[in-house]
């Protein structure tokens, strides 16, 4: 999964010039948080709507006016991302830098935004269910082969497998979360546990008849 | 006497020798009713038009499944969630799902005649099929088209499915629609089959406020699933006052079941049953029953005996009939018990049972407190 594929386009942007009322007007209107700030094409720096609230709040040692301009506020440089990085890539630096969007630029050009929201949604795809279908958790050996052998049991099946969510627990062991298009989970863990493999979930149901 | 609506049709919608959804279990249920009543004679259903079926399905979708009915070859029928492994496809399946569409239609007009307040379709409750995609056992959803005719009518819908999966096909197909309110009780799409049937959807649109979902966690005993059921149910029918109340029977949460994880027993779904009729006849709405998953043959043909009864306001007799057992340990190869209802020691003890009961408990809350700003009076 890349930049691209969960940035958000258009995205809303003002010239550092406009004043301080206006990017909150626009912020409320168009029901954003972060402005990135570009002038004759080219990105200068980025306004939030904190940096907007803190900078005009009486709290503040020195408030600005409504009246102040974008450019005296702005975070200027501004970490970008690139299209083509690994969504992986763009979380790893809004969670060490603490921030909430990063501007997505193509040479010069601001192609998009990506924003904490973008990647939660990132996450929902996926851990969750789009499509109509059942969860198997199955632990494997962290080493060549495994995943390999444990797809082929479902295509052997003809089941379809939606997505595939692996983390390492301890050492040595991979857990792998598996979607898979059917609703006879259950019977097949069964011939799985026949097959030596380790099913977390479904777990064993010994009553059933 | 309550009509119930059968026939021999339905049991033509056999998706295989080793398939969970085996006619096997009809044919055992009429057989049980048959033994215990010799004068037991269903009404007939009709059998449904390809009009009929349109009314919920797209059009690309039905002329792939009389495609394949008909034994032709077609590129992309796995797009259409058809010839999986979960819904393969087989010679006159087009028919055979439209016997089912049409014995709940029949059901439905039953009902919009006034003919009786209460019926059992005893059969369909296909309740995954969607739009344009078959899923999970299901080819045309029969609550859906019986749901779009009694609209015609100008009739308001309460969907009461109890079935342990997400009732997702009927859900999607009246997302944007306030005339019909689906509540689902399910185990949790977080672990259970179709994935769907969180507490936060709740419609769209005009529909923002009628899709009520109560996911439940694997292992809810019975007296957790029958609070919450009455809880929604009541309110459901307080705050929505509906005029039929669809229920999709399906008795898959029992504790025997193969493919869930719910532990309810016969002693719950009696509680539960007789609590959806004298629901309903208290709102003044009439009740429709269909039959819907159930995958163990014990304890399926068991629940449906029992409601069977509830509707017919019969005493269930406490021993199965000696020539019915016989003759179907026989074909079936499978234990069955002697009694109509589960021995009291049964279920198994669940160790997480206040843990459950807690978060059963919130999430029914939650999703009160979450429609009850769209619906609440």
């Amino acid at each position: 999964m890349l930049v691209r594929d969960v940035m958000h386009q258009p995205v809303i942007t003002i010239g550092p010039e406009a004043s301080l009322k206006d990017a909150d007007l626009l912020m409320w209107e168009q029901g954003v948080r972060h402005l990135p700030v570009v002038e004759d094409g080219r990105l200068l720096g980025i306004l939030t709507d904190r940096d907007l609230r803190t900078a005009t709040s009486e709290l503040s040692p020195l408030p600005l006016s409504p009246q102040a301009t974008v450019r005296e506020v702005m975070t200027a440089p501004v970490l970008t991302a690139d299209p083509q990085d690994p969504v992986e890539d763009a979380a790893r630096l809004m969670r060490e830098r603490k921030i909430g969007s990063l501007p997505v630029v193509e040479g010069k050009e601001l192609k998009g935004i990506i924003t904490g929201i973008d990647l939660l949604d990132a996450l929902v795809a996926l851990t969750g269910a789009n499509l109509p279908s059942g969860r198997i958790e199955v632990r494997l050996a962290n080493k060549p082969g495994e995943l390999a052998r444990l797809a082929q049991f479902f295509a052997a099946h003809g089941v379809n497998i939606h997505s595939v969510l692996t983390y390492p627990e301890t050492t040595g062991v991979v857990r792998n979360v598996l979607r898979v298009d059917s609703l006879e989970t259950r019977p097949l863990a069964e011939e799985l546990r026949k097959k030596g493999f380790e099913v977390l979930w479904p777990p064993e149901k010994p009553w059933s008849r | 006497m309550v009509p119930v609506i059968f026939s021999e049709e339905y049991l033509r919608y056999d998706l295989g020798e080793s398939h969970p959804f085996s006619p096997v279990r009809l044919e055992m249920l009429v057989d049980l009713l048959r033994e215990w009543d010799s004068s037991f004679a269903p009404l007939r259903p009709r059998l449904a038009s390809r009009q009929e079926v349109l009314s919920v399905h797209a059009e690309r979708y039905v002329r792939r499944v009389e495609a394949a009915s008909r034994g032709e070859e077609v590129a992309d029928l796995a797009d259409y969630g058809l010839s999986t492994g979960d819904t393969p496809v087989f010679a006159g399946m087009d028919e055979a799902a439209r016997w089912l569409v049409g014995g709940a239609l029949t059901a439905a007009e039953v009902v919009a005649r006034g003919q009786s307040k209460v019926v059992l379709q005893l059969g369909g409750g296909l309740h995954h099929a969607q739009f344009d995609r078959a899923s999970g056992f299901c080819v045309y959803n029969d609550l859906a088209v019986a749901i779009r005719y009694l609209l015609q009518q100008g009739v308001r819908v309460l969907y009461l499915d109890i079935d342990v999966h997400h009732g997702d096909g009927v859900q999607w197909l009246f997302y944007d629609e306030p005339r019909v309110l689906t509540l689902s009780l399910h185990e949790s799409g977080r672990y259970l089959f179709p994935g769907s049937g969180g507490v936060t959807e709740i419609g769209q649109g005009q529909g923002v406020g009628y899709s009520w979902n109560w996911p439940l966690e694997p292992f809810t005993a019975g007296e957790s699933y029958f609070a919450g059921l009455r809880l929604l149910y009541r309110k459901a029918l307080e705050w929505f006052s509906p005029e039929v109340v669809l229920v999709q029977a399906g008795a898959d949460a029992h504790y025997l079941d193969p493919l869930a994880d719910l532990m309810l027993t016969s002693k719950t779904y009696r509680r539960v049953f007789a609590e959806i009729l004298t629901g309903a006849s208290r709102a003044g709405a009439a009740a429709i029953f269909t039959l819907g998953g159930g995958y163990s043959l014990d304890a399926a043909v068991r629940v449906w005996a029992l409601l069977y009864h509830s509707l017919s306001g019969v005493e269930p007799p406490r021993q199965l009939p000696a020539a019915w057992l016989s003759r179907w340990r026989e074909r079936s190869g499978k234990q069955l018990g002697p009694l109509l209802c589960d021995p009291d020691e049964a279920p198994p003890r669940v160790e997480r049972k206040a843990v459950i009961e807690r978060l059963n408990q919130a999430n029914a809350e939650r999703l009160l407190a979450t429609v009850g700003k769209y619906l609440k009076p």
